[in-house]
This record gives structure tokens, C-alpha cells and sequence, in this order.
């Protein structure tokens, strides 16, 4: 299953493949674009990845949440490509027993890939500029 | 040796990627040497880029293979 492409991202098929007797609760975090940025307007934003390593990433991710938290399932994926503003950018489903389980998974599953997978903004602001956000060294950087 | 350039270092270095004049094996701090020669505006960068071959982070003792495409990771702002 590719975890990172240029495709829509589907909640819905998410939510049918992760569909369990088994879970009393599922979290759906949605990461959008957000008009603005640092007091800028901001139009779009372009997604980026180093994919061959970004599906390795984002897959880690995901066993690293199931192996922490008692949930059920985690599922990931992040769009690429220019998107605009309010266009779904990121979704992490986590389904488990517990409501509790699944926010902490949910919440630890999107600040991890977050610091761990090769992607890049690119944001375009309404006076046509753009500009790669700064953001979070990868482990292993430098060394 | 192909060096391949994400993010903002497309910026810096003006292109996605650079092939260098070097015979394999190579250490990988030697081809950030000569990359830093070549762009100097990439030297401030480096401290923070991750280098990768496929999909493994490397470290900058490694060597390089002449089949091995070089790649690097500035900060990363997914999500």
C-alpha cells in the first residue's frame, strides 16, 4: 500500500478498511491547508517527498504506533503535489478497544511523521512568492 | 557519482540534481567537500541535511558505490 502519492486522500476507504468488531472508538486527524501563515496569505501549498524513503517513514510510523498503544489499526497517508487552501494534506485513522488509546496514538502517530518523514512545504502566498518552510532535522542528519 | 537535491536545496544548488567528477568508492563527507567547493551556499545547510542511499540514512563515513545515487534531506515540514 503506498502511504505517500499525489492522489485525493479517501476517509472513507480508510475508515472501510480499518473496520473492526473489535474497536469501541476510532480518530481521524486531517492535516488541511491553512490560509495563512505568520501573518501571511497563503494560496497553496506544494508537497514534496523523498518517496523510497517517506513510505519507509511513514510504514515505521505506523508499527511503532500499534506497537506502543493499545489500539487496533493505524493507517497513514500524505498527499503530494500543490494543493489548495482547505485540500486535505495528511490522515491518520487509529482504531481501538478505548476512546483514550486512540487520541494518544492518533496524536503521537501525526507529531512522529511529522519529524520523521521526507516532506517538504512549499508554500505560495497571494503576492506570488513562495517559500520552503523551515522544519525539523531528520534523525541521522549530520552525522 | 549523482548527487540528488530536495526541498530547499534545489534552491541552493539550482538544480535536482549534479553529477560529480569523483571515482567510486567515495566517502560521502568527501562528494559534501566537493559539493560545498562547487556551491559554497550549501555549506551552512549541511549540518542539518540527512544523506540517504534508497531508503536508509547514511552516515558521512560511508562509502559511496558506483551503482548509488547520493541523496539529500534538508529540515523536513510534511504533515
Amino acid at each position: 500500500m503506498d502511504h505517500i502519492g499525489a492522489d485525493v486522500i479517501d476517509i472513507e476507504q480508510l475508515l472501510a478498511e480499518t473496520d473492526s468488531p473489535d474497536a469501541g472508538a476510532f480518530v481521524v486527524f486531517g492535516g488541511t491547508v491553512r490560509r495563512h501563515h505568520d501573518g501571511k496569505s497563503v494560496s497553496a501549498i506544494e508537497y514534496s517527498a523523498y518517496e523510497p524513503l517517506a513510505e519507509k517513514a511513514l510504514a515505521e510510523v505506523e508499527a511503532e504506533t500499534l506497537a506502543q498503544f493499545d489500539v487496533i489499526s493505524c493507517v497513514i497517508r500524505h498527499r503530494t503535489g500543490r494543493l489548495q487552501v482547505g485540500e486535505l494534506s495528511v490522515v491518520v485513522v487509529v482504531r481501538a478497544a478505548h476512546r483514550g488509546d486512540a487520541f494518544a496514538a492518533g496524536r503521537y502517530a501525526i507529531d512522529t511523521l511529522k519529524k520523521t518523514a521526507p516532506v517538504w512545504k512549499r508554500e505560495r502566498y497571494s503576492d506570488g512568492s513562495e517559500v520552503y518552510l523551515q522544519g525539523e532535522t531528520l534523525p541521522g542528519a549530520g552525522e | 557519482m549523482q548527487v540528488e537535491f530536495f526541498g530547499v536545496l534545489k534552491e541552493v544548488v539550482g538544480s535536482n540534481q549534479v553529477t560529480l567528477d569523483m571515482s567510486p568508492p567515495v566517502a560521502i563527507a568527501e562528494i559534501l567537500d566537493r559539493l560545498t567547493s562547487d556551491y559554497p551556499a550549501l555549506k551552512s545547510h549541511l549540518p542539518r541535511v540527512a544523506c540517504a542511499v534508497g531508503d536508509e540514512v547514511k552516515s558521512r563515513q560511508d562509502l559511496l558505490q558506483a551503482d548509488e545515487v547520493l541523496v539529500l534531506l534538508p529540515p523536513v515540514s510534511g504533515g
